[in-house]
């Protein structure tokens, strides 16, 4: 498979998150998109590695899987906390920051 | 060996710092070995260093830090003198503080900015640059703010450490003032390629200061020590910025006794003594040094006389003791040269121990009373002999009593008498017996008002239902080390002298003493002070033990004389009232009120700039709807923009 394949794959994932992001009200959709985007750029990340030889690109996925990690932690702590609070996680209905 | 080790001399108190502030509810005690354990590690090393460059060597560590600066440490004979001072005084003031602190709830946090406040005191020491050395004053600063305040729930206390903290301020504007002007004359004369840095130095390395000195214009010199020496004013509450210490004992005795007479306020006689050839090369500051010294020698010593509470007469005596040691370095520095750091740092580590303890004792007295008050003292010298007994070494070593020619006294009969017969030599030399004046009649005062406080306290019949009782053994036993030090520390004398003179010549720096042999002072001249010293304790022990004289038509609110010392010559109302409301407030602040309100928003018609900005705003915010989805898609389409844009401009194949 040539590296075109990979980022043609990358790039369909991310548009599909990106879509995602902004056709869906669910709070714990929108996170899944979000990593579908990360994932899709991790993906990039691995390719390219790949085929030009190099491992920093791997290590640079590494990180980014660990901090996607813990920012879904943190975002479904958030949404957790806010169902308790609000009976609801669409996001429609939390838009008190605004004017 | 263990200069090896100089770094840690700071360190380890901070490591304390961190430790008691986080650990110290759970360790017994409050935590309060943890920095006896730290400072004894620091003292143990000074000492190592002392006993390893003894008699001329000299310790220097220096790392770049950044745009030519450098973070380093000098060890010389002065800062090798004064670590040990510092943290044995420290080490001992902890010791007491388990006992007397052994009630209070908010211990860990006493014995944490304790042992930061060692650590800051410890740097400002050993700091091999001024910068470094502003850097760890202004910390010191920092904890001595920390310190008074902290009984914070009292106002008076809240109050004390804010006046604090303003007044020294003013002093560290100055310094710091001085130190930039400093920089520009040293950058000034490298720039011109009349001087040049000696390899490894950095250019505000004391060393380097020193080196500069012949090419620095002296019109210029004259300014940056006066801008020093206004910091050392600030510092060491001379006048006229002596307000703040008498304040500053609202903290616990122990903080005053150790920041507030033994090292704090010394470092301001510390820096001028630090930066002592600058100031030999510029006469002019040295003359303001001496009078500014002797002149608050004198000044606090009148307010000691007639202050009832026990820690303000301690207060101003320190205060007064401190315009001693500047006195020393005006006028001595300009007979005697490099000698003159030698007999001011002498009377300060002296002043040290014996201020410490009188602090101390002051502490159990109150720890075992429970009031300042002296006029509810009396009668406590059969239930506090240790206490009482310790106090009256450290008030003979205040008065400085002794017997002159065959030199056996107390420590302050050493140092003391050494400074009034240099202001002797030195009206001698240039007939001005100003600085002399000053200095014996506050000599006199000095032994009147610290007599009257302990014939007060430990004497007579008890003034109030009071129960008191001997201080524990941790209070006691530091009493006892220092009043050791308060007897016997004077007949280090000679030694002491001699190893300070060397001290700016280890560095290359050499100081001329003026021409013409030194002639023995005049046997009066060496004999008043003690007979001066008498004197007080013979006017105290009539009027205050005996009451052979009445005093009651002097002491009374219908004496002005009286009542313009009770009232400290009005300077806290000067203070509050006219430079604070009237100056600051009605002034400065309503001026510049004034000139916002009406020039710049009058100006613009109708405020027509703020005006436009806040309805600008009201059609702005309609963009925050507060859905999501709104703030991605315009994320996305912002990012695809911005690519798009990239790739025209910068686009390839």
């Amino acid at each position: 498979m040539s590296l075109y394949t990979y980022l043609l794959i990358s790039a369909i994932i991310f548009v599909i998150g990106a879509y995602g992001i902004i056709t869906q009200r669910s709070g714990i959709k929108i996170l899944m998109c979000i990593e579908l985007m990360l994932n899709s750029a991790n993906l990039n990340l691995v390719a390219f590695s790949s085929f030009n030889g190099n491992a920093t690109g791997q290590v640079f996925a590494i990180f980014s899987i660990a901090i996607a990690a813990a920012e879904a932690a943190i975002g479904f702590a958030i949404l957790v906390a806010l169902f308790r609070v609000r009976d609801t996680i669409n996001l429609d209905n939390i838009n008190i920051l605004r004017w | 060996m263990f200069s090896d080790f100089a770094a840690l001399i700071v360190l380890l108190p901070v490591i304390a710092f961190v430790l008691t502030l986080f650990l110290g509810k759970k360790l017994p005690h409050g935590g309060a070995y943890l920095p006896i354990a730290a400072i004894a590690g620091s003292f143990i090393i000074s000492l190592g260093i002392f006993l390893q460059i003894y008699p001329e060597g000299i310790v220097q560590q220096s790392i770049p830090w950044f745009a030519g600066m450098n973070l380093g440490i000098l060890i010389d004979p002065l800062a090798v003198v004064m670590l040990m001072m510092v943290s044995f005084v420290s080490m001992l003031i902890h010791i007491y503080a388990v006992g007397y602190m052994s009630h209070d709830p908010a211990r860990p946090r006493y014995f944490a900015e304790t042992s930061l406040f060692t650590a800051a005191m410890l740097s400002v020491v050993l700091s091999d640059n001024i910068l470094q050395f502003f850097i760890s004053w202004e910390l010191v600063g920092l904890c001595s703010f920390l310190l008074i305040g902290f009984w914070y729930h009292k106002p008076s206390a809240a109050a004390a450490a804010k006046k604090a903290f303003l007044v020294t301020r003013v002093g560290d504007v100055l310094f710091l003032a001085g130190i930039v002007l400093l920089y520009v004359n040293m950058s000034d004369i490298i720039t011109s390629r009349a001087f040049s840095l000696a390899p490894g130095n950095f250019i505000l390395q004391f060393k380097s200061m020193f080196d500069a000195i012949p090419l620095i214009d002296k019109t210029q010199l004259t300014y940056i020590t006066l801008l020093f020496f206004g910091g050392a004013v600030g510092k060491s509450g001379q006048f006229p910025l002596h307000g703040w210490l008498p304040d500053a004992m609202e903290g616990p005795t122990t903080v005053s006794a150790l920041i507030h007479a033994a090292t704090m306020v010394t470092a301001g006689v510390y820096l001028v003594a630090r930066t002592f050839p600058m100031f030999v090369a510029a006469p002019d500051s040295l003359l303001v040094v001496a009078y500014v010294g002797g002149f608050t020698a004198l000044f606090a010593a009148t307010m000691g006389l007639v202050m009832n509470d026990i820690k303000r007469v301690l207060a101003y005596s320190t205060v007064s003791q401190l315009g001693y040691m500047m006195l020393a370095l005006g006028t001595a520095g300009a007979v005697v040269g490099a000698k003159a750091v030698g007999i001011s740092m002498f009377h300060l580590i002296s002043h040290a121990f014996f201020k410490a303890l009188l602090f101390l004792c002051a502490g159990s007295v109150i720890h075992a009373v429970g009031t300042n008050d002296i006029r509810e003292m009396g009668g406590l010298f059969g239930k506090m002999k240790i206490t009482a007994t310790t106090m009256m070494i450290a008030a003979l070593a205040l008065a400085g009593i002794g017997i002159p020619f065959i030199n056996i006294g107390t420590a302050g009969f050493f140092s003391k008498d050494a400074i009034i017969e240099g202001a002797f030599e030195y009206g001698e030399k240039t007939g001005d017996l100003i600085p002399y004046g000053f200095a014996v009649i506050a000599a006199l005062l000095t032994s009147i008002y610290i007599f009257r406080l302990w014939f007060m306290a430990f004497t007579g019949t008890p003034r109030s239902e009071r129960h008191s009782h001997e201080s524990p053994g941790v209070m006691t036993g530091p009493l006892m080390i220092l009043a050791v030090f308060a007897l016997f520390f004077g007949f280090s004398q000679t030694g002491f002298y001699h190893y300070l003179e060397t001290n700016f010549e280890l560095m290359g720096v050499s100081i001329a003493a003026h021409e013409g042999e030194a002639v023995p002072p005049p046997i009066i001249v060496v004999l008043l002070p003690v007979i001066v010293g008498v004197l007080g304790f013979l006017i105290s022990y009539a009027i205050y033990h005996k009451r052979m004289l009445d005093m009651s038509k002097l002491i009374s609110s219908q004496n002005p004389l009286y009542k313009l010392l009770l009232n400290r010559y009005y300077e806290p109302k000067i203070g509050a009232d006219l430079i604070g409301v009237k100056l600051t407030h009605n002034v400065v602040a309503q001026s510049g009120e004034f000139v916002d309100r009406k020039i710049i928003d009058g100006l613009v018609i109708d405020n027509i700039i703020s005006n436009t900005l806040f309805q600008l705003g009201e059609v702005v915010r309609k963009l925050q709807t507060g859905v999501v989805q709104n703030y991605a898609s315009v994320t996305l389409l912002g990012i695809g923009l911005l690519l798009v844009l990239l790739r025209i401009k910068f686009g390839g194949t």
